[in-house]
């Protein structure tokens, strides 16, 4: 968690801002140590996620036909 | 959790002026220089929210736009502009015109729901993939994003070229020209200063207007073909069915999601201003559709005379247009063209240093002291920096990145979206924000057209004569 801070002189009234003005979870340390947690993927959503990962790479299939095509 | 959330918690202990301020709460938090920043912007939002009356709404606004209007400006890029031209030079005006303002609802649709997940969470939308999906779907995600950037980052310097060729420049003083553009409008680390820098270069897009308009527009047929949809010259066709997809590609893409989710965050946007996050980005699409548009209607002088624009690059379609919109709509043009490329290589690049960042673990913001940030904003410059090289080397088969980059965007966005969509439903993160019945159902319309065109290109690609099932030739 070492931040290194850029500025010489900091001023007080910045802190302040800082304080008054962003969300606890709006810090970047906060961000950084704090992660959303891992979710499950259901049985369905990986099927979702896997057929539309097989037509991606399916149809960049097509595309690099199509170029092969074209350069003929 | 409200802006300025802190009024509700207890107050913190404010500790000496040191090098590194640290706040007695709960456990030690280090306040960063991006974190000062970023509250000084905040605090200006505060103060204007205090206020009443139509002014402070305007300043309200005024304050925050930004990721909207550049997200949807930006993809108004090279290829894109490019694609709007082809449109109308190979269509003229007919069923392409509705199609865009359609394209450019589909993005507002998909954007709206980046809004909310920035506001929300705080978080990029890598960072929430990784998070949530784990680092095996993330990855997927990430390298989908990286390989669309680069290649679109190629064809905005393809447009930068282009554009200023029309003027004469060579090829490395423009290229050279534009990085360091890029590099000044960095260097000011500042998050709101490299905003309002951007819009001003973005607002350049409306040059399109003046062109269309020197090219006396028919404004029956343009009005006709909004309500009709027609005509289609030629029906369905491979080469109707790639302007379709090019077209898509044009105003929904990977890039764009990651960006203003990213850019929102960055800005500081709670929940309390998604009203406005939205406002960005319906103002954002309208000023974009407006530019499409213009340029679909400026380059339809060329259907009309039927000059074939099959292989016309950037320059060449602002050389043909000159004999309709003479010198300085054909300058015009040609200087769209470099701007349309000139801004969307900047939030192109930012998009890929805010995902690095935020699958890395780096610090990732522009309110960073390049210190602080090295590793941001060098990936920033390096992948920019290749892609300009690219574009320097001689007989590179330049048409064909075009081709491909529009093409790859609509393929890679539903798998895309689905991170989306599963992201803005998850109400474990959202809360209360998640998608209402109405959002899911459009973003589910959005997936099925993506995947119905992708589907169309691949047909055409294999097996052409099938189309003729649909009426075409």
């Amino acid at each position: 968690m070492e931040a290194k801070f850029n500025s010489d002189a900091p001023r007080r009234e910045d802190l302040a801002t800082v304080i008054t003005s962003l969300e606890p979870d709006q810090l970047s340390v906060a961000k950084a140590k704090h992660h959303c947690p891992r979710r499950h993927l259901t049985g369905p959503e990986m099927i979702v996620f896997w057929a539309l990962r097989i037509y991606l790479v399916f149809m960049l299939g097509v595309v690099l036909y199509q170029i092969w095509k074209g350069a003929r | 959790m409200t802006d300025r959330g802190s009024e509700t918690e207890t107050p913190r202990t404010i500790a000496p002026a040191t090098p590194e301020f640290r706040v007695q709460q709960a456990d030690d938090v280090i306040i960063t220089h991006e974190d000062i920043d970023r509250a000084h912007d905040r605090e200006r939002v505060w103060a204007t929210r205090q206020q009443h009356g139509m002014r402070s709404r305007l300043r309200l606004l005024w304050l925050l736009i930004g990721p909207g209007v550049l997200v949807m400006l930006g993809e108004n890029d090279g290829p894109s502009m490019l694609s709007y031209a082809a449109t109308g030079a190979r269509f003229g005006i007919g069923f392409f015109v509705p199609f865009v303002v359609l394209t450019f609802l589909m993005a507002c649709v998909v954007q709206e729901m980046t809004v909310r997940l920035g506001a929300a969470t705080h978080r990029g939308h890598a960072e929430l993939i990784f998070d949530r999906f784990g680092p095996f779907w993330g990855w997927f995600s990430v390298a989908d994003l990286a390989l669309g950037n680069f290649l679109t980052l190629i064809t905005e310097f393809i447009a930068i070229r282009a554009g200023l060729g029309f003027f004469g420049i060579p090829p490395w003083i423009s290229v050279l020209g534009a990085l360091a553009v890029l590099f000044v409008a960095l260097m000011t680390h500042r998050y709101w200063t490299w905003e309002r820098i951007s819009l001003g270069a973005a607002a350049f897009n409306l040059l399109f207007v003046p062109v269309a308009l020197l090219s006396h527009p028919h404004w029956g047929n343009i009005g006709r073909s909004l309500l009709t949809w027609k005509p289609l010259p030629g029906g369905i066709t491979p080469d109707t069915v790639l302007i379709l997809l090019a077209d898509i590609g044009a105003t929904v893409t990977p890039w764009m999601l990651f960006f203003q989710q990213s850019a929102i965050a960055d800005k500081g946007l709670t929940t309390r201003d998604i009203r406005y996050g939205r406002l960005d980005t319906v103002l954002g699409a309208a000023l974009a559709t407006l530019a499409a548009l213009a340029t679909i209607v400026a380059t339809a002088p060329l259907f009309i005379h039927h000059m074939s624009a099959a292989n016309f690059e950037a320059a060449e379609f602002a050389e043909a247009l000159l004999p309709f919109v003479g010198q300085w709509g054909a300058a015009l043009f040609a200087l769209g063209i470099f701007e349309a490329g000139m801004v969307a290589a900047v939030t192109i690049s930012t998009s890929s240093a805010y995902a690095f960042g935020e699958v890395a673990h780096r610090p990732h913001s522009l309110n960073l002291p390049f210190r602080q940030g090295k590793s941001f904003y060098l990936v920033l410059l390096l992948e920019a920096a290749a892609a300009a090289a690219l574009v320097l080397i001689p007989g590179i088969p330049l048409v064909y990145i075009v081709l491909l980059v529009n093409v790859i965007a609509v393929l890679a966005m539903p798998p895309a979206l689905l991170f989306l969509y599963m992201l803005v439903n998850d109400r474990e993160i959202m809360g209360g924000l998640v998608s209402p019945l109405w959002a899911n159902t459009l973003a589910l319309g959005v997936v099925l057209v993506l995947i119905g065109a992708g589907i169309l290109f691949g047909i055409s690609v294999i097996a052409p004569k099938a189309l003729a099932v649909l009426g075409g030739t």
